[in-house]
């Protein structure tokens, strides 16, 4: 995809510069130590560290915030209701460091944003912003995005990708997009010196060994598993809360409700959780999700089977999240594992 | 000398023959080197699963209330924070006790993980076991083994743990541990924030609670936190939205730290599990520390003591009227 002649190089020393000028020039959302690593608005490039594995919260929020407002009401003095929106910002978006699995997990939410509704919210966004990965040489022990052909070291799902090859970043423009933004910031970068490729095959050493699981057939595999007891252990377990979901970088679940004070208010979408028990609770009081077992089963089968059915691909990018943050270990790695090779049918 | 995963085992098995438990729930070992993860056992069959060892911070007695309405009795391993909760559900007759084998085991302590990669410079799949070595864990790696002094990397509930033998038991598995030698002033953070003024509290709070994300992790697994239905579940009145904002967190995070007052035992789980770093033991332990000062009160010691906050006396405070 990558053609050698919108490969440059940007020394190290040159970096904060260039973040300092694209946060000038962009939006800028980069990732930021404090507490832990997460992405957020920088205004200058000092803020930003690019010393992590991955962040905790996936970048989903840029795209598809926790809370938004869709819109403002209020009563006017003649008794009439005025809606109102907020502009979205003409101002364009770079997203500076994500993953590989993070910028694949967007393509997978573009399904559900672009799919037969159109959410404009969403796709505003979307096409606003510069994807600008940064490749993974490092991977942690919980990753395993190979399993669903993402390559950490590629840049097929963003528009431009650094790759850390010791004293300098590789830097490749996969899209249009991409190429133009380099083009426009053309002074802080150079030509190659010739041994990137070499190195940068130096540093694939860290990804050998990477867990890969096979996927092929699991919705196939998952649709005998609608009734039996192979979940009971893993409900028992399961907390209800809504770690999993809210760190996943392809949840995308939400709900839309208003406030309201006397003279107006807004209405607001927000993050909702399969886990939680008033997710499916209806107006009746009836629940068709009684129970932990019903819930956690719920959230498998949508990333195992149910998105897969709709859209040929598995609601997930190997990122990690979910097994390293869950306070009972629940695993999914360990459930796809169990469910393609069958010994979730014989528990 | 102290319990051993063989004598967990050994145990749980017996107590499934002699048909003394019907469900036993304990701790096996997870996706890595450096984790537990809860095990439900319905036979003695799989007891050779079970494990205990230094990394069993879970707290599994709010999983008792998922008992409360299951044939036979059940049986669950503790630990002396553990115990504790287990008091406060007796108390609040959440759990019958005789519905109950409690199997204690006296505790010296849980490694904090990510304290205790950060030290050893390792990643999870390197370190194969964690033993208890007085003083000091004994780290086995894949390459060799490496003792870490404990005050380096415990559990920060664990740094100022006064019960780490069980507080309530059937059986006790290994030596009582009366007190542990790294334990000072268990307040000392709390009497730095109490120091701070009404503006510099709010201004920490704030930033604090504007990183969570509300994924209701702290209640859930606070094996206090009981409520069939949780007020902030409740959609009539809604008290609270799922709108993500200082406000609304601020409100959750408050109202949960009152909800359990008197009842929180400073297991360390709302912490542990919060995934973005909060340090909600803070909020508790003020709390905690309020109701020493006023009522000489301490969760989580004795079945039959009331909790301040649901008993009344004539001679008390007037100004909480």
């Amino acid at each position: 995809m990558t053609s050698q002649t919108k490969s440059r190089i940007i020394e190290k020393g040159k970096l904060t510069k260039l973040l300092d000028k694209l946060a000038h020039d962009y939006h800028l959302i980069a990732p930021v130590r404090d507490n832990n690593v997460s992405f957020r608005r920088v205004e200058s490039g000092s803020e930003v560290t690019l010393d992590y594995i991955n962040t905790v919260l996936s970048p989903k929020n840029a795209f598809f915030p926790q809370t938004e407002t869709l819109f403002r009401f209020s009563r006017d003095n003649n008794g009439g209701l005025g809606l109102e929106q907020d502009d979205e910002a003409d101002r364009e978006h770079v997203i500076f460091g994500i993953r590989p699995c993070d910028a694949r997990s967007l393509r997978l939410m573009d399904m559900v944003f672009n799919g037969q509704y159109k959410d404009s919210y969403y796709l505003n966004r979307r096409e606003k912003t510069t994807l600008i990965g940064l490749a993974c040489f490092d991977p942690a022990e919980t990753c395993f995005c190979p399993t669903f052909g993402i390559d950490p070291a590629s840049g097929e799902d963003v528009d431009i990708l650094f790759s850390d090859i010791g004293d300098r970043y590789l830097v490749e423009a996969s899209t249009e997009k991409g190429a133009a933004l380099l083009d426009r910031f053309a002074e802080f970068f150079d030509k190659l010196k010739g041994d990137e490729e070499q190195l940068r095959e130096n540093k694939k050493a860290g990804l050998v060994g990477m867990k890969k699981l096979d996927v092929k057939a699991i919705a196939d595999k998952m649709a005998p598993l609608y009734e039996g007891d192979y979940w009971d252990s893993i409900g028992m377990k399961c907390l209800g809360c809504g770690i999993c979901t809210y760190l996943c970088p392809t949840c995308h679940c939400f709900d839309i409700a208003d406030v309201s004070l006397d003279e107006g208010g807004e209405r607001f979408r927000c993050w909702d959780s399969c886990m939680f028990p008033e997710f499916t609770l209806m107006a009746s009081g009836e629940n068709p999700r009684p129970n932990r077992k019903a819930r956690v089963q719920q959230r498998f089968f949508h990333k195992l089977k149910y998105f897969p059915d709709r859209n040929g691909e598995v609601a997930c990018v190997g990122c990690g999240r979910c097994i390293r943050y869950c306070p009972v270990n629940i695993d999914i790695a360990k459930i796809i594992e169990d469910v393609t090779s069958g010994k979730a049918g014989n528990e | 000398m102290k319990a051993t995963s063989e004598e967990v085992q050994a145990r749980v098995k017996k107590l499934f023959k002699d048909g003394s438990i019907a469900h036993f729930i304990g701790y096996e070992t997870g996706s890595d080197g450096l984790r537990v993860t809860p095990c439900f056992l319905k036979s003695g069959q799989a007891a050779s699963r079970l494990v205990w060892n230094p990394l069993c911070a879970n707290n599994l007695s709010k999983y008792l209330l998922d008992f409360k309405n299951v044939e036979g009795k059940v049986g669950i391993i503790v630990k002396g924070c553990d115990s504790r909760s287990v008091v406060e559900l007796l108390k609040e007759n959440q759990i019958d006790r005789d519905k109950v084998f409690i199997m204690g085991v006296p505790c010296s302590g849980i490694v904090d993980r990510e304290k205790l990669l950060e030290v050893l410079g390792v990643s999870p799949g390197e370190v194969v076991a964690v033993e208890d070595d007085g003083d000091a864990f004994l780290v086995t790696l894949k390459k060799g083994k490496k003792r870490v002094d404990k005050e380096k990397v415990l559990r920060g509930e664990c740094l100022v743990c006064k019960y780490p033998t069980p507080v309530v038991y059937d059986v006790l598995l290994g030596e009582a541990v009366s007190s542990l030698p790294w334990v000072g002033d268990d307040y000392k953070v709390i009497k730095e924030q109490e120091a701070l003024s009404s503006e510099e509290k709010a201004l920490y709070w704030n930033k604090e609670l504007s990183r969570c994300i509300r994924c209701y992790a702290c209640r859930n697994v606070c094996p206090v936190c009981t409520c069939p239905e949780c007020i902030f579940d409740k959609k009539a009145p809604h008290w609270l939205t799922k709108a993500n904002d200082i406000s609304e967190n601020l409100f959750y995070h408050l109202v949960r730290a009152f909800h359990v007052a008197g009842k929180c035992v400073d297991c360390g789980e709302c912490e542990r599990a919060c995934p973005m770093n909060i340090p909600l033991r803070s909020l508790n332990k003020k709390v905690e520390k309020d109701l020493l000062e006023l009522f000489d009160y301490t969760a989580g010691i004795d079945v039959e003591q009331q909790p301040p906050l649901t008993t009344f006396k004539v001679g008390d405070l007037d100004e909480s009227l």
